[in-house]
């Protein structure tokens, strides 16, 4: 299992080198020059020409991006172009909120998505079947902004009952937890539905099997039958589309900490990208691949857990 | 002709012990969009403790349906639409689930074909084992161990220690097919249903696991039913068996009165269609055609358009189960085909 996790590990480094690259294109092929942002408005063109110089913005974009690599070999991530805070620190600082939103949101959209689809598999057809799938379709369906933007319409202004900007304390403080509901409902909405479609059709599969029909000629309660038979296999499928998702949910977390000013990373490389601030822009992109790729090990680790079949293949 | 008609299983079969399991006129019926289906129809039969019933037929002919119907677990649109199924004396159709439940896996149980996936891969086989255990006995938490090990030992596993904390992929099909046997038998049932138990196994498994369900009755006393398409099964284990064609029994006989003296024409022709190791033939006969699909059953006799004795009053005329002989009988028009005593 260790060295499973060490070769994933392992695998991810020529991922990341990847990121790295496209990252840095990227922001050339933007036009905006940093130089000129970093000089402001009225700067002459000798000051221009000076600052691209101390950037190192002259020299040739093969010798820039190895310069860079380096750097970031010895955890040098640069300073920000605009306002020189190390990006280190500033990621550092947005971490720790975008985290906690995220966890927020799987903490109550990834049971009750569970439960929901397990529900539908189990009347399959009933009406309680096809109200979770409608509820399901519209969950995927609407687009996170506008689920976003409709509760703080709702619970923000028309009944003012929460806030909706800014984190306002650490989750244990109830100031702190009242300010994460708001954005940990919307960006938990759009992963509801993914996750009740897939359990429903992962658990109807498993229902069909003949490991389940052995479990119903044991006598066991239908109760038991799904949940210990049919849902333990089923979370297999789930686990693989949650894992995806994540990376979908990191992109909501960009237009979620936007629309609740929550101080997390979303919302850093949303501003260094919209103020061409490279090393910030690429700092966030580093960490949002990082978490990434962690995501998918942990998976990985999951399916171990959850498949004797695949821990025996991987190995001691 | 002078045969006498019956509604169940001919008097002479009765045996003279209260038998285990007495199913009479069973109907299990399916919803389909093409109207309602019968894949058993009136079927009855009994067997006592300590013997054998193997029913045999072609694939389609309602067996495994019947097995299901048996154990109650006839998967939906189907249902038991009608007859009865005394299991002990007591009433299973109409039973509520939850009385139902109590009495599956615990009084009958039931082994299926496919030992490769009649398990759950993601439990280890002494779970499973503990867990009809505990649907049904109540043994302390510590004891349960014990008691999976020892029903694993009961079925000749090598090491049952060792294998209570394997999962299903890691043992072979005869394995499997041993531990599905062990988890039926946990809770010492009267009655064992076994569906095409060998069908998936190599030939030399399949004689061990046959010998070990007929060691296992002789330990326990328990009745089996034993559903197969394979007569040669049949003539290993069963004292007793019911030929079944398009959701009917057309034969009921002691098993040596099926190999020696069949009646129903369907009967002899799979007989026809199976080889023998002391003759030398140079080609099997088959019998032509295939069972009819139960949404286009014929108008009399079921097997008419496929028997070679077949005549008009045939496809007219449905012929109910009667006795020929003593303990025998046929649902022909034209049996016996010969005089018996």
């Amino acid at each position: 299992m260790l060295r499973h996790v060490l070769q994933r590990l392992l695998l991810a480094v020529p991922v990341l080198l990847g990121v790295l690259l496209v990252g840095f294109l990227l922001m050339q092929v933007v036009p905006n020059d940093p130089a000129v942002v970093r000089a402001g408005p009225t700067a002459t063109q000798d000051v221009i020409e000076g600052i691209r110089r101390d950037l190192g913005l002259d020299r040739p974009l093969w010798l820039q991006f190895a310069l860079y690599l380096g750097r970031l070999a010895r955890g040098d991530l640069g300073v920000s172009i605009i306002n020189n805070m190390p990006v280190l620190e500033e990621l550092g600082n947005t971490i720790g909120p975008t985290l906690e939103l995220m966890l927020a949101s799987l903490a109550w959209s990834v049971p009750l998505g569970i439960g929901l689809g397990t529900v539908g598999a189990c009347w399959r057809g009933g009406l309680l079947d096809r109200a979770i799938m409608m509820v399901s379709v519209a969950g995927v369906s609407v687009p996170v902004f506008l689920l976003g933007l409709g509760l703080v319409w709702l619970l923000g202004f028309t009944f003012p009952v929460l806030p909706f900007s800014g984190r306002a304390g650490p989750l244990w403080t109830l100031e702190g937890l009242a300010g994460i509901i708001l954005p940990a409902l919307t960006l938990g909405g759009v992963f509801v539905g993914p996750v009740a479609r897939m359990t429903r059709s992962a658990v109807l599969d498993v229902l069909g099997a003949d490991h389940v029909r052995t479990a119903r000629a044991k006598g066991l309660s239908e109760t038991a039958v799904v949940l210990h038979h049919a849902l333990r296999n089923a979370l297999i499928p789930v686990v693989t589309l949650i894992g995806l998702q994540i990376g979908f949910l990191l992109g909501g977390a960009v237009v979620v900490e936007s629309i609740f000013s929550w101080p997390g990373i979303g919302r850093l490389a949303v501003g260094a990208i919209l103020s061409s601030d490279a090393p910030m822009a690429q700092g966030t992109i580093i960490i949002l691949s990082v978490g990434f790729i962690l995501v998918n090990l942990a998976v990985d680790v999951l399916y171990a857990v959850l498949d004797p079949r695949i821990r025996e293949a991987s190995g001691p | 002709m002078g045969v006498m008609t019956l509604a169940g299983p001919p008097p002479a079969l009765a045996p003279a012990a209260a038998p285990v399991l007495a199913v009479r006129d069973l109907v299990t019926t399916f919803e389909t969009p093409n109207g309602t289906i019968r894949p058993v129809d009136g079927v009855s039969l009994a067997v006592a403790p300590g013997r054998t019933l193997g029913i045999v037929g072609e694939s389609g002919c309602g067996k495994s349906m019947l097995s299901l119907s048996l154990m109650g677990l006839v998967p939906p649109p189907g249902r038991v639409a009608g007859g009865s199924v005394r299991l002990e004396g007591r009433e299973l159709v109409g039973l509520p689930a939850r009385a139902l439940r109590a009495v599956r896996g615990n009084r009958v149980a039931m082994i299926f074909q496919e030992p490769m996936t009649s398990l759950n891969p993601v439990h280890t086989v002494g779970g499973q084992i503990v867990e009809a255990i505990r649907a049904h006995r109540r043994v302390p938490a510590r004891r349960l161990r014990a008691e999976a090990v020892e029903a694993l030992r009961q079925v000749r596993i090598p090491a049952p220690e060792r294998r209570f904390d394997e999962y299903p992929h890691q043992l072979s099909g005869g394995m499997r097919q041993r531990v599905m046997i062990a988890m039926a038998l946990a809770c010492r049932p009267a009655l064992l249903i076994a569906d095409e138990p060998t069908t998936a196994l190599d030939v030399t498994i399949q004689a061990q696991i046959l010998d070990l369900l007929r060691d296992l009755q002789a330990e326990t006393g328990m009745a089996i039913v034993l559903i197969t398409h394979d007569l040669g099964v049949v003539a290993q284990v069963a004292d007793e068996v019911a030929v079944m064609y398009a959701g009917r029994i057309v034969e009921h006989a002691p098993v040596g009165a099926i190999f020696d003296d069949p009646q129903h024409p369907y009967t002899i022709g799979l007989l026809g269609s199976m080889p023998r190791m002391e003759e030398d033939v140079a080609r099997l006969v088959a019998i032509g055609g295939t069972v009819p699909p139960p949404f286009r059953l014929p108008p009399g006799c079921r097997f008419a358009p496929r028997c070679p004795f077949g005549d008009a009053a045939c496809r007219e005329r449905d012929p109910a189960l009667a006795a020929v002989a003593d303990g025998h009988a046929a649902a022909c028009r034209k049996a016996p085909v010969e005089a018996h005593p």
